[in-house]
């Protein structure tokens, strides 16, 4: 082009647009717009790459979450199922039935009423117990 | 050189055209099939989704049933039921598999030896998916099962009702029936919806194996627990009345019979125990048993349910009535030569025909007259004064306070005038032709002990639903008679009490108002006998109320003699266990 110019004779000053333009593409229009189609297809296919890893990742974690977590309600279920036999267990060994069987292994007889004397003293007043020491 | 530029523009033209045609012809059917048909009747999505969406009903656990010391009465385990799959083991060993089979019984018996092997080759020749061949397994055995991990096999966990007291209070609670899972009978029928609580439900995304996806899309509705309920009714205490009641169902040859106590100021039921009972955790075991002498399931409360001719233990309705309106006063006299005839009704004799010349309304009490009753009902009283008294103290009502209960019946000039005569009435006055529950008759003496005030009866004291308390209050039914004659009647009981023996032998310590009853029914031999004792104690202050009831005692049919040695044991014990001061030389 210049070539020509000269050939023509004709003078031109350097116009001040085009770099003034080029500038300002630069500043407003990001930096791969100045790539080619071959390193830009290149660096997308690389991004899409990290996002699937990275999203992979998360998938992994996730799934391995659920596992702990359903291994955790697992573990819940059988210590949930383990109280309710030990409650069960208790409530049985408080029955009176469970108590008096017992005990009468024990060689104990039941205590009652019929051992009981029944003393009536008139007037009589409780003594306050001071002592702390001999308190259960 | 334009012509061939030409040409090749046409033909990329063509060639766009082709493209942009497929194009969009692919995308009309992608909006074809993810966005029309997934919204159309045939909903392709709802499809997919049953594919790998779950939906899992979540049971809620049952209310707990405690007693009034806080003891568990009622609750729930978990036990396995064991599966085989006949038609997968078939699959699995198609070549040979009688050696794998019977590897597989001899192990499964030796972890199960209550199921035999030949029941189990036999369940494995079934040609079913699964197969049922044990139930509620101990948790020894499912351990082993699981660390076995055998093959064609697979545990089902279910929850069970259990009842850790055994057949302690069986005919309060009732029991939950295991291929309804329903309450049936007593607390548990009575508030089967309270306990039961409300199902939750879980729907999520399943992987491979059928395990829900929590971190994916997923939702929950939470379980409602069952309400816990607690009772009245303290464990030991009817442990104790149990046990001596059967002692003496035994030792006197009865049929059956029940004790019921309540708490004199508050309604409150103390104790009910019934003979015969059943296990509620071998329910079904008792399922041709019956109680109520012969006449209902054993599963009935005998307190609720048995209604029955009471005997002399309603000539305190007689009394009360009388003394209420000023009719009569202890002291009032009259003439008993031992019957005593009407113009329209028969002849009414005493027990035992004999006469007691001039008494007082105490002596007819202590004498258990029935002629003087009969000439208070119906020489003073009056049918119109009678029967409003007998409905105020609500006989022949039932309370409604634990399942099923049998109101009592009587005839009376208004709910039966065809068939009514005065001779219900005079018989009536002790206790013949009307027909109560032992509740019932209890409840009486309760409104005579606290002063004529009577108090509706409750079993259950609090119930917890979910956080949420509500305690029973002790409510009053009706005001029955009045303070003075309540006193006065109070007072003829404690002379009457014990046939009038001297109170320091009755419980010593404490005085005792009670009154026998020795019923029996038309029909049937006078030798079978409702023998029964009701009463209060201490009688200066009514704490418990208490009456025992003995259906058909052959070794004695007396109230005194069959029933009061029990009533007096029970009275002891409660004494004892409450340590109520004594009040006996005050």
């Amino acid at each position: 082009m210049n070539n020509l110019n000269r050939a023509s004779g004709a003078t031109r000053k350097t116009p001040l647009k085009p770099i003034l333009a080029a500038k300002r593409r630069r500043q407003l229009y990001p930096f791969f717009f100045s790539m080619g189609p071959v390193p830009l297809t290149i660096i997308s296919v690389l991004l899409i790459g990290l996002m699937a890893v990275l999203y992979l990742t998360q998938l992994g974690q996730a799934v391995s979450a659920n596992q702990r977590i359903q291994e955790m309600r697992a573990e819940q279920a059988v210590l949930q199922r383990q109280n309710q036999d030990l409650v069960n267990t208790i409530a049985n060994e408080q029955s009176p039935g469970y108590i008096a069987t017992q005990a009468k292994k024990l060689g104990l007889a039941p205590g009652g009423p019929q051992n009981v004397q029944i003393i009536v003293v008139k007037n009589l007043e409780p003594i306050a117990n001071t002592d702390q020491h001999i308190q259960p | 050189m334009h012509d061939q530029l030409r040409r090749a523009r046409k033909r990329q033209m063509v060639i766009f055209l082709l493209v942009v045609v497929s194009m969009g012809g692919l995308l009309g059917r992608l909006y074809y099939w993810q966005i029309a048909e997934a919204h159309s009747g045939y909903n392709l999505a709802q499809l997919a989704s049953q594919e790998h969406l779950q939906n899992q009903i979540l049971n809620a656990p049952r209310g707990i049933i405690y007693d009034a010391a806080g003891h568990i009465l009622a609750t729930n385990v978990i036990r396995d039921d064991v599966y085989i799959e006949p038609l997968q083991f078939s699959v699995d060993h198609p070549d040979n598999p009688q050696e794998a089979l019977t590897s597989l019984i001899l192990t499964l018996h030796r972890v199960l030896p209550q199921v035999s092997e030949n029941t189990l080759t036999q369940d494995f020749s079934l040609n079913q998916q699964a197969v049922l061949v044990a139930t509620r397994i101990n948790p020894v055995q499912s351990q082993q099962l699981q660390s076995l991990q055998l093959p064609d096999v697979f545990l089902e966990p279910r929850t069970w009702r259990v009842y850790p007291a055994g057949s302690l209070a069986a005919q309060i609670l009732g029991f939950v029936s295991a291929s309804t899972n329903q309450g049936v009978y007593g607390i548990e029928g009575q508030y089967n919806t309270l306990l039961a609580g409300k199902p939750g439900s879980f729907t999520a995304e399943t992987d491979l194996n059928g395990n829900p996806l929590v971190v994916g899309a997923s939702s929950e509705q939470p379980p409602v627990p069952g309400a816990n309920i607690t009772l009245t009714i303290d464990s030991n205490v009817e442990y104790m009345i149990q046990n001596d009641l059967d002692n003496a169902v035994k030792q006197l040859g009865a049929q059956g019979g029940s004790v019921t106590v309540v708490n004199a100021r508050t309604g409150a039921v103390v104790a009910m125990a019934g003979n015969p009972t059943f296990d509620p955790n071998q329910y079904g075991n008792y399922s041709g048993q019956l109680g109520c002498l012969g006449t209902e399931g054993v599963y009935f409360n005998p307190s609720l349910y048995c209604a029955y001719e009471p005997g002399s233990v309603m000539k305190v309705v007689t009394m009360a009535a009388a003394l209420d309106q000023g009719l009569i006063t202890p002291d009032t006299t009259f003439y008993d030569p031992g019957y005593i005839s009407f113009n329209d009704a028969p002849t009414v004799y005493n027990w035992n025909y004999q006469g007691y010349g001039r008494e007082t309304m105490t002596q007819v009490l202590l004498h258990s007259a029935n002629v003087g009753a009969a000439w208070v009902a119906h020489n003073i009283l009056h049918a119109q004064r009678f029967y409003p008294y007998v409905a105020a103290f609500h006989l022949g009502q039932a309370y409604n306070i634990d399942g099923a209960e049998e109101p009592g019946d009587y005839r009376t000039p208004a709910n039966s005038p065809q068939i009514w005569s005065p001779s219900d009435l005079t018989r009536q006055a002790f206790g013949q032709s009307i027909q109560v529950t032992p509740l019932q008759m209890a409840m009486v003496y309760q409104a005579i002990a606290n002063g004529g005030v009577m108090m509706r009866p409750y079993i259950v004291a609090s119930i917890d639903n979910n956080g949420h308390i509500t305690t029973t209050q002790p409510q009053v039914q009706r005001r029955v008679i009045s303070a003075k004659a309540a006193q006065e009647l109070s007072g003829m009981l404690v002379s009457a009490a014990f046939d009038g023996a001297p109170q320091s032998t009755i419980v010593p310590g404490y005085t005792v108002a009670s009154k026998t009853g020795t019923a029996t029914t038309q029909g049937i031999s006078a030798t079978q006998t409702e023998a029964s004792m009701a009463g209060f104690l201490p009688a200066s202050n009514p704490q418990f109320v208490i009456l025992v009831k003995l259906d058909r005692p052959a070794g004695s049919i007396f109230g005194i003699t069959a029933a009061g040695p029990l009533w007096k044991t029970i009275a002891q014990q409660l004494m004892w266990y409450y340590h109520v001061p004594p009040d006996a030389g005050t």
